[in-house]
C-alpha cells in the first residue's frame, strides 16, 4: 500500500503475490520474529534466566498456596460428612419414650444413621474411659442422661443444613439438649476463607510484580535497541512491526517463567509429600496430597504468558512511541 | 513531486528555523539544497519525512497534504521516500546484506524476492562481494553507498539526501553524486541538502539556497543565483 503514488507495488499486499502466499508470509515473519526473540534470550543467558527465576518463583508461592487451600477443603469435606448431632434425653424419659423417638426419627429423610446410648452403657463407658472409676460407684443416681448420636445424610450435612436439623431435633418433647458437632467445622471455614482472600491477595501482588519486572526487562531491551529502533523508524517500520519481538519476548519469558513454576510446585509437593502423610497416619487418615490438575497447570501456564505479554506491551506502547528519529 | 507552501517552522522555545519558504519540485527532477549550517536545509528535509510538522504552511509529496497524514500512517509515507544520512545510520551489528534487506523485511517481501532486490541494489552501488561484510570493515565511501543502495532496495518514487558526501573527499562525493544521478535517469525524483559548494558548481542542477530559514533562490530565477555567497 502507497498512500502518496497510486499503482506502487508494494512488498507482500503486491498485486502480483497471491493470497495464499502473502497470509503464508505474515506467518512465516512472525515465525521468524518469535523465534528471534527467543535467540535473544539465549543469547544473554546471565540477565534471561535471573527473569524467568523472578517470575516463575512468583508464581510458585500463589500456586502452591493454591494447592494447599484446595487440599484442606478436600480433607474438610471429608470430615464434614462425619458431622454428628448428640440428644441428650430428658432424665425423665422412659426406655420405651426413648425407642418410640428411636423410631419416629428414623423415618426422617434427613436422618441417614441413629445410635442409641442408654444412660447405663454411659456411665460405664465413662467409668472406664475417665479413670474416676470406683468414685462412680458412690452415686446414688446415674447422672448421665440416654442419648440418641444423629448422623445426617451426605446432603444434610453442611453446616447450615445440619444446624436447621439440629432445631428440628430439640423440637422432640423427650429432648434435652441437643449438640451439633460442628462449630469446629466452622471455625476451619471461616479460617479457610481467610486463608482464601491471603492466597487472592498474594497471588494479584506478585502477579502485579510480576507484570513490572517484565515491563522494566523490556524497557531495558527497548532501550539497548534504540539505535536500531530509530532506523527501522526511518525506513518505515510500523509501531506493530517494531513491537512484535518485544511482545514475543515477554510470551516467552511468561513460558518458560510458568514452566518453572511448574517444576517448582511438582518439587515443593513432592518434598512435602513424607511430611504430610506421617502427619495424616497421625488421624489414621489416608490422604494423598492433589497437585496441579490439567486444567490448573495449562491456567497457570496461560496466567503465567498472559502476565509477560501484559507486562512487554506496557511497556512497548510506553517506549517505543518515545524514540522517534529527529 | 515536492511541494512547500508559505511552510515556517519554529522549535519549541522560539528558535525560527524556516520562515514563509516556498517551492516546488518537478516529479523526475534532481535539485539541490544549499546554505550555511543552521540554515534550515536539515529542518526542512525532516518535514518532507515527518520527522517535524511545520508550525505553518503545507507540505505537499505528490499533492498529498503532509499536514494531513496521521501519527500511524507516517511509517508508510517512509517507505515511498528513499532517505540518506551523513551519519549512514547503519546498524553495525548487522551484515551488510541485512541493513540493506531491512526495508523489505519490514514491507514483508518474501525471502526469495528480498535476496534478489538486495543484490540487485549492491550491484548498482558496487558492493556485490560486501554483503557478507558488517558496515565497521568498510570505508566511510562504501558505508554512504550501503546506505544509499538500502534507500533505494524498495525502489521509491523520491529519494532523499542529507550531506550524503559530508564525510567524503571530492573524488568519492563525486562518485556518490554520479550514482544519484543513474538513479535520476531512471525516473526517481532526488533531494540533495548539501553545503559543498564546489560539488554542486561543477554541476548544471536546479539549486535551491536557504539563508536563516529563508529561501532567497528556488534556482527558477537565474538573477539571485550567487547572492548569499
Amino acid at each position: 500500500m502507497s498512500l502518496l503514488f497510486k499503482g506502487r507495488s508494494h512488498g507482500a499486499s503486491d498485486a502480483r503475490v497471491g493470497l495464499v502466499q502473502s497470509v503464508l508470509a505474515f506467518f512465516i515473519s512472525h515465525v521468524r520474529q518469535a523465534l528471534g526473540s527467543l535467540g535473544e534470550l539465549w543469547r544473554q543467558p546471565a540477565a534471561s534466566i535471573m527473569t524467568i527465576g523472578v517470575l516463575g518463583l512468583s508464581i510458585t508461592l500463589p500456586s502452591t498456596l493454591y494447592i494447599m487451600v484446595k487440599n484442606t477443603e478436600k480433607i474438610s469435606a471429608g470430615w464434614e460428612q462425619a458431622s454428628e448431632i448428640s440428644l441428650f434425653l430428658k432424665q425423665n424419659t422412659s426406655a420405651a419414650g426413648a425407642q418410640q423417638l428411636l423410631t419416629r426419627l428414623s423415618t426422617w429423610p434427613e436422618v441417614d444413621n441413629l445410635t442409641f446410648i442408654p444412660a447405663d452403657e454411659a456411665l460405664q463407658e465413662f467409668q472406664h474411659l475417665s479413670g474416676l472409676g470406683d468414685a462412680i460407684a458412690y452415686l446414688e443416681s446415674n447422672p448421665l442422661p440416654d442419648v440418641v448420636l444423629v448422623t445426617p445424610t451426605d446432603k444434610h450435612a453442611t453446616p447450615q443444613a445440619a444446624q436447621l436439623l439440629l432445631d428440628k431435633l430439640k423440637q422432640q418433647r423427650e429432648v434435652d439438649i441437643g449438640k451439633l458437632d460442628i462449630e469446629w467445622l466452622e471455625r476451619l471455614y471461616a479460617l479457610l476463607d481467610i486463608v482464601r482472600d491471603l492466597v487472592t491477595l498474594i497471588g494479584l501482588l506478585l502477579f502485579v510484580a510480576v507484570v513490572l519486572i517484565i515491563g522494566n526487562t523490556i524497557r531495558l531491551n527497548i532501550s539497548n535497541k534504540r539505535d536500531e529502533i530509530l532506523v527501522m523508524k526511518l525506513v518505515g517500520a510500523t509501531d506493530a512491526f517494531i513491537h512484535r519481538p518485544f511482545l514475543y519476548t515477554g510470551f516467552w519469558y511468561g513460558l518458560l517463567g510458568g514452566l518453572i513454576a511448574w517444576v517448582a510446585v511438582i518439587l515443593i509437593l513432592w518434598w512435602m509429600d513424607s511430611s504430610i502423610q506421617a502427619f495424616a497416619a497421625l488421624y489414621q487418615k489416608d490422604f494423598t496430597i492433589t497437585g496441579l490438575t490439567g486444567g490448573a497447570l495449562f491456567g497457570m501456564l496461560g496466567l503465567s504468558v498472559l502476565l509477560g505479554l501484559v507486562g512487554s506491551m506496557i511497556s512497548v506502547q510506553r517506549h517505543v512511541r518515545e524514540i522517534e528519529p529527529r | 513531486m515536492i511541494k512547500f507552501e508559505q511552510v515556517s517552522k519554529t522549535y519549541p522555545g522560539g528558535q525560527r528555523a524556516l520562515s514563509k519558504v516556498n517551492f516546488h519540485i518537478q516529479p523526475g527532477e534532481m535539485a539541490f539544497l544549499t546554505g550555511h549550517s543552521g540554515a534550515g536545509k536539515s529542518t526542512l528535509l525532516k518535514l518532507i519525512s515527518i520527522m517535524e510538522r511545520p508550525t505553518v504552511g503545507r507540505v505537499l509529496i505528490n499533492g498529498h497534504d503532509l499536514n494531513k497524514i496521521s501519527r500511524r500512517q507516517i511509517a508508510y509515507i517512509r517507505r515511498d521516500i528513499g532517505m540518506i544520512f551523513q551519519s549512514h545510520q547503519l546498524l553495525m551489528d548487522k551484515t551488510v546484506f541485512d541493513n540493506v534487506a531491512l526495508p523489505l523485511v519490514i514491507e514483508g517481501y518474501t525471502h526469495k524476492e528480498t535476496t534478489k532486490r538486495v543484490h540487485a541494489a549492491l550491484e548498482m552501488v558496487g558492493l556485490r562481494d560486501k554483503a557478507r561484510n558488517l558496515p565497521i570493515m568498510l570505508s566511510g565511501g562504501e558505508q554512504q553507498r550501503v546506505g544509499i543502495a538500502r534507500a533505494v532496495v524498495n525502489k521509491p518514487p523520491l529519494l532523499l539526501a542529507d550531506e550524503p558526501t559530508g564525510n567524503l573527499d571530492p573524488k568519492l562525493s563525486m562518485e556518490i553524486i554520479r550514482l544519484f544521478e543513474d538513479f535520476n535517469q531512471a525516473g526517481v525524483s532526488v533531494f540533495i541538502a548539501t553545503h559543498d559548494l564546489g560539488l554542486i558548481a561543477r554541476m548544471k542542477y536546479r539549486t535551491l539556497t536557504l539563508r536563516q530559514g529563508q529561501m532567497i533562490t528556488d534556482g527558477l530565477s537565474e538573477a539571485d543565483g550567487e547572492a548569499w555567497s
